[in-house]
């Protein structure tokens, strides 16, 4: 189809527009915003879509608003060869018509509804709807990639290319066959609607005819059960009734023995008579042997026991004697016990004398030493008291010494110094008052006394002269200050009690010397005194020991131990080893004062008391041992003597049963009776075999057991035969009401239903079967031929796509022949993925790759972009641009914008320009 | 012919027996039809003056039949106006639980019906002797026939003696019988000497005479394809000699068909075969079927089957012995235009099936009928 001509009357906005487009090539429709672009493209599918009486609201709304016109639109295009001329009004004045002109110029003309029609017819004859569809790509869907498979001139292309038939007319088989499919199985392959629905209806038939087929079984195990039980049951009856004949044969057998079995139970109590008779006397001839046995032994033991009791008697007088020795040599041990350890004391007391002493002689040393030391503490005590000078004394003594010689001094150097010598022999009296020194009352020959006046010297030669020196008021003061110092000194020294300051000084001295002596006496005297006043110790010591004199005189004669001869007339008896002790028995006459050798004796006189205890300990030993055995030895005569007179008793007790016994019967009687006893007892045994063999012969014994067995089996039999019939009766009920249920009819409807629904299911299964064969085999074929032929589809895009992206341009089409993915510099992408310009650019380089291959087809048709390239950038455009008008070179492309620059770039175009 | 005497002899009237062959309807009206002949066989006795009927077994399909099953047989009994003897055979044996102690059979039946219980002779109508060998159990240890005339001595004189037995003779079950079997050379000779005068067999549903006076009546009503002489009921005369005379009561024929199909000709026959049959509604067909057809008659032949399937009781292709194949030829698939994917896919389909692959003859047939109703 090529367009050539578009004419809109009325049109929306448009009042009349005539719009002529070349026929091959590439051409841009410029206009602004609602001058009508999209109209045109409106336009010519109104026209043929639509009778000119239609009342579709498409008509209403193409009407200009407000004007009661009439839209009108003629088109003029080439349609399969032929050229048409199409006019068509709506709404008022309606009309249609249609000039076709053939190919060799022949001229057809319709109007009204038969143009309508025809025009129809063509179109659909020779356009392809879906292919019109995808080429026209109204405003807004510019983005959209198209979906072709169906497009039957790409479809007849693509073969033409590809070599692979494409039969357009398969589709419908397509679809047939994947709805005959569909009626079995779902899109995944699982049965679905009645086939599944089969599948579950045999399961459950399948079922019911089992469980039918059980009860079914049941009954006939019943019946055969059944069966058995009344074969077992005529079994045990005929069993039955021959054992209860046997029965009735034994009882008339046992009836004519029992006769036999009555005498032979007479006879045999007669014997059992004599037999107990029989064994009375011989128990009687027993006792008699038992008594005259008993009456032997009785005296036997009787005379034995008397003489044992006198053994025994003997035995126990011995014994008391042995322990009367015992007793007596214990006494004498006791009794040299008692000696020894006297003399322990005595030794131990002179010991303790001799200590004494000692301690007591060294005591008084002690007690004049400490006297000795008192009288020295009492004299360094007056020594002491005497002295009144301490170092504190003496320290004010030098200071008061000090003090008058300073103020001496002074005194001097204020002081005139008067020396006065007696050069005559006149004699020179002196007196003075505070003057210091001695003044001498008179001067001998040359004696010179130098004096120092503070107060008034006067010195004269009697009769001569006289001189008063006075000292001036300085005098008097320095003066009265030695005054003072020399009454301190004074007053001290009388308060020390000395002469001056060195005698204090040796007075301190020698209380020194005393206060140490103290010390030294005083610590002697501590030592002495330390473990008490010594003379107390010494008046116990004293008293202890009396009368020195006296205790010196017992301490020289201790004990003596002396011989005991009764001891050794005791221990004679006894042949100890100690006995030696006696023989060297010596006691040494101790030393007066001699304390080691008390101490020795003490320790030889301890010795020999250990040595007698342990004597002591043996001696009790021995008596406890004697007086034990004498012990036992009297029980054993006392029991010996109990049991002589027990034999004694019972000796008599069996000599008068014996007695008595005779009395009744003598012993020759006894015997005689008992041999007339076994005599009898053998004659009833003999009787009792002849019958025995009488009852042996006629099998007597063995009927009664005979019967009992047969009873016994018969019992058996009569309750086998009951539980039989017991079993038999409940399996013929049981058959009775499955007979009611009617369990065959139910198994045969069962497998009726069952065969039934399984016919109905292998019928759908080999249907299903059969459509999925075909269903795959069909789809398998298509998906193979699809392969194929989308490849010169594929090679175009890829062509023209290289011109804008470059050779590593690849894409890659699905099943309807879309384009899935696009591979660049490697990297392939799904569509989805790109960019909104990618995107646009695909689709209009897969449309143009669809137009090409269609193009030399009568089936083409015109390429319309309701504005496109929207998306994309310059570069790109120029791109674009380039293909599009190359695109030209194929066919009628339309390009409708409102914006021509973008597609300024696209070479040969033809612009045509429509004005508001 | 003062002193003869005429009685019908059934058997195998098997009540309650199900055809799964016939679907739900057939069935039922089948199950009715068994019914309908033993109504009709009291006809035939009134008809032909006849003294009683025997049934000489199987009169139930089953000892645990439904309860409908015996109460239709009593109705159906009691529309025969002469006594009756029935005989419990193999399939309602005297066993425990049998159906002929049950407190439904006992309570319904109708008064003029005797069922052989022993083996004691008795007397039916006046003149005339009836001893039975009723099987007690569904597998007899031994010739299920004996006890009936073991211990008989020659009927008295002007009594005639009727045996009434069930089982295959030892000459027609040719050996391959599980269950003893009936001596047929001891029965003729009870025949001879005069112990029975008739023996009415039973168990063979085919009408069959073994001697002229050994009979098996055959059911009364057919069962299964395989039966040679079906629905026939015996009148039986005995006077000084003996007549036998098969009356038909069955209204059901059961038909095996074989065919070979290869091209139109031969389906059109099988056609007119289907046109000719009677009583198509009353009639079971199970076809055997050879050959190979086009794509287009193999179509033609499903709808043909599936038609008379409607029209007729029932119609079956023998699986056993269906072999027709679809043969599609260069000029069939041509004929649809089909091109590219799709006369690819029917190519291989085609060239499975020649290489055995029956699925893809299904597979086929159906792509065909798909192809020629979308073009």
């Amino acid at each position: 189809m090529r367009l050539h001509a578009l004419t809109l009357r009325n049109f929306r906005g448009v009042a009349e527009r005539t719009v002529r487009l070349p026929s091959i090539g590439t051409t841009v429709v410029v206009g602004d915003n609602e001058v009508g672009k999209s109209s045109l493209v409106e336009a010519f599918g109104l026209i043929f879509d639509l009778p000119d009486d239609s009342k579709s609201t498409r008509i209403r709304d193409i009407q200009p608003v407000g004007q009661d016109v009439a839209p009108e639109v003629t088109a003029e295009l080439t349609l399969g060869g032929r050229e048409l001329i199409y006019t068509k009004r709506w709404l008022k004045n309606r009309s249609t018509e249609l000039t076709v002109v053939e190919s060799d110029g022949r001229r057809t003309s319709w109007t009204g509804r038969e143009a309508h029609n025809e025009a129809e017819r063509l179109f659909h004859e020779h356009v392809d709807p879906v292919l019109w569809q995808t080429l026209m790509v109204s405003q807004g869907q510019s983005l959209v990639l198209p979906t072709p498979a169906d497009a039957e001139p790409l479809i007849t292309a693509v073969t033409a290319e590809s070599g692979t038939p494409v039969d357009g007319a398969s589709m419908p088989l397509v679809s047939a066959v994947e709805h005959e499919y569909l009626r079995y199985w779902t899109r995944g392959g699982r049965a679905t609607g009645d086939f599944a629905r089969s599948e579950k209806t045999v399961t459950a038939a399948e079922l019911t005819a089992a469980q039918a087929l059980k009860a079914m079984e049941e009954v006939q195990q019943d019946i055969r059960r059944a069966e058995r039980l009344t074969l077992d049951l005529a079994d045990v009856d005929s069993r039955l009734s021959d054992q209860l004949t046997a029965v009735e044969e034994v009882r008339e057998r046992k009836q004519a023995t029992d006769e036999i079995l009555l005498r032979r139970d007479s006879v045999r109590s007669r014997a059992e008579t004599a037999r107990a008779r029989l064994e009375n006397h011989t128990r009687t001839r027993v006792e008699r042997e038992r008594l005259l046995d008993e009456v032997e032994r009785f005296t036997k033991t009787d005379a034995e026991l008397t003489e044992r009791r006198a053994d025994a008697d003997v035995v126990a007088k011995a014994a008391a004697e042995t322990v009367q020795a015992a007793e007596a040599a214990l006494a004498d041990v006791i009794e040299l016990k008692d000696l020894r350890r006297s003399d322990v004391q005595d030794a131990e007391r002179r010991v303790s004398e001799l200590v004494d002493r000692a301690e007591l002689e060294r005591l008084l040393d002690q007690q004049t030493e400490l006297a000795d030391v008192r009288a020295r503490i009492a004299a360094a005590g007056t020594i002491l008291d005497r002295i009144k000078v301490d170092d504190a004394t003496v320290a004010a003594l030098e200071d008061a010494r000090a003090a008058v010689v300073e103020a001496r001094a002074a005194l001097a150097v204020g002081v005139p110094e008067v020396v006065v010598r007696r050069l005559g022999a006149e004699p020179v009296e002196l007196s003075a008052s505070g003057v210091d020194g001695r003044v001498p009352a008179e001067l001998g020959f040359d004696e010179t006394a130098e004096l120092l006046v503070s107060g008034e010297l006067v010195v004269g030669v009697p009769g001569q002269v006289e001189v008063v020196v006075r000292a001036g008021g300085e005098a008097a003061t320095l003066r009265s200050r030695v005054d003072d110092a020399v009454r301190v000194e004074k007053e001290l020294l009388k308060k020390a009690g000395v002469k001056d300051v060195a005698a204090a000084r040796e007075l301190l001295r020698k209380a020194d010397t005393a206060t140490a002596e103290l010390h030294e006496a005083r610590r002697t005297e501590r030592s002495l005194t330390a473990n008490g006043d010594p003379g107390e110790r010494i008046a116990v010591l004293t008293a202890r020991l009396g009368d020195p004199e006296e205790t010196e005189e017992s301490g020289g004669k201790p004990a003596a131990v002396e011989g005991v001869p009764g001891q050794m007339s005791l221990f004679e008896e006894f042949a100890s080893p100690l006995d030696t002790l006696f023989d060297d028995f010596e006691v040494p006459e101790p030393e007066q004062g001699d304390l080691a050798g008390a101490q020795r004796l003490l320790d030889q006189a301890r010795a020999e008391l250990a040595a007698v205890e342990r004597m002591l300990t043996d001696a009790e030993f021995a008596v406890a041992q004697s007086r034990k055995a004498a012990e036992e030895d009297r029980s054993e005569a006392q029991q010996a003597r109990a049991r002589a007179e027990l034999a004694g008793e019972r000796l008599a007790a069996a000599l008068e049963t014996l007695e008595t016994a005779r009395g009744l019967l003598d012993d020759d009687a006894v015997s005689s009776a008992e041999s007339e006893a076994t005599a009898e007892v053998e004659a009833v045994l003999a009787e009792l075999t002849g019958v025995q063999a009488q009852v042996d012969a006629a099998g007597a014994d063995q009927v009664a057991g005979e019967l009992a067995d047969a009873l016994a089996v018969a019992g058996r039999l009569q309750s086998e035969r009951d539980g039989l019939r017991d079993a038999l009766r409940t399996t013929e009920g049981r058959l009775e009401q499955s007979g009611r249920d009617g369990l065959a009819t139910r198994r045969d409807l069962a497998d009726l239903e069952l065969a039934a629904v399984r016919a109905e299911h292998e019928r759908l299964q080999r249907r299903a079967e059969a459509a999925r064969r075909v269903y795959e085999t069909l789809g398998r074929h298509r998906a193979e031929a699809q392969t194929k032929y989308s490849e010169p589809l594929q090679s175009r895009i890829e062509a023209l796509g290289r011109g804008v992206y470059g050779p590593s341009f690849r894409v890659r089409l699905d099943d309807d022949l879309a384009v899935a993915e696009r591979e660049l510099d490697g990297v392939r992408l799904p569509v989805e993925a790109l960019s909104t310009g990618a995107q646009e650019q695909l689709a209009i380089i897969t449309r143009l790759a669809i137009s090409h291959l269609v193009s030399t087809g009568d089936g083409s048709v015109p390429v319309i972009f309701d504005d496109a390239l929207g998306w994309s950038d310059k570069a790109r455009l120029r791109d674009m641009g380039a293909l599009l008008g190359r695109a030209g070179d194929h066919g009628q492309i339309i390009i409708l914008t409102c914006m021509p620059d973008r597609y300024e770039y696209v070479p040969k175009a033809t612009f045509i320009k429509l004005d508001g | 012919m003062e002193d003869s005497i005429t009685f019908l002899h059934s058997s195998d009237w098997q009540l309650g027996m199900m055809r799964r062959f016939l679907g739900p309807d057939g069935q039922a009206r089948w199950g009715q039809g068994r019914l309908d002949a033993v109504a009709r066989i009291g006809a035939v006795a009134t008809e032909s003056n006849a003294a009683f009927v025997v049934v000489t077994g199987d009169v139930f399909e089953h000892n645990q039949v439904e309860r409908q099953t015996i109460l239709r047989a009593c109705e159906a009994l009691k529309r025969i106006p002469v006594p009756v003897v029935l005989l419990p055979g193999n399939h309602d044996a005297l066993e425990p639980g049998s159906l002929w102690t049950s407190s439904q059979w006992q309570a319904h039946a109708p008064a003029h019906v005797t069922v052989v219980t022993d083996t004691a002779p008795f007397e039916v109508v006046p003149g005339v002797e009836i001893v039975g060998a009723p099987w007690r159990s569904r597998r007899p240890l031994s010739d299920p026939a004996a006890p009936g005339y073991a211990d008989l001595q020659p009927a008295p004189a002007g009594t005639t003696r009727i045996l009434l037995v069930h089982g295959q003779l030892t000459s027609l079950s040719g050996g391959m019988s599980d269950v003893p079997t009936i001596d047929q050379t001891a029965l003729e000779a009870a025949v001879t000497d005069g112990r029975v005068h008739y023996v009415g067999l039973g168990d063979r549903h085919s009408t069959t005479r073994v001697t002229d006076r050994i009979w098996f009546s055959g059911t009364q009503e057919v069962t299964t394809p395989e039966e040679t002489d079906p629905g026939n009921v015996l009148k039986v005369t005995i006077g000084s000699g003996i007549t036998v005379e098969p009356v038909r009561v069955g209204a059901w024929h059961m038909v095996d068909h074989k065919v070979e199909l290869y091209d139109e000709e031969s389906l059109t026959a099988l056609e007119d075969w289907f046109a000719e049959l009677p009583d198509k509604e009353r009639t079971y067909v199970r076809l055997a079927g050879d050959g190979s057809l086009p794509l287009p008659l193999l179509s033609r032949l499903d709808a043909l089957i599936d038609a008379q399937g409607e029209v007729f009781a029932s119609v079956e292709r023998w699986t056993k012995f269906w072999t027709v194949r679809p043969a599609p030829d260069a000029a069939d698939l041509d004929a649809l235009q089909l091109s590219g994917p799709a006369r690819a896919a029917m190519e291989e389909l085609r060239q499975a099936l020649a290489g055995g692959d029956e699925a893809a003859g299904a597979a086929l047939s159906l792509m065909h009928r798909l192809a020629r109703d979308a073009g």
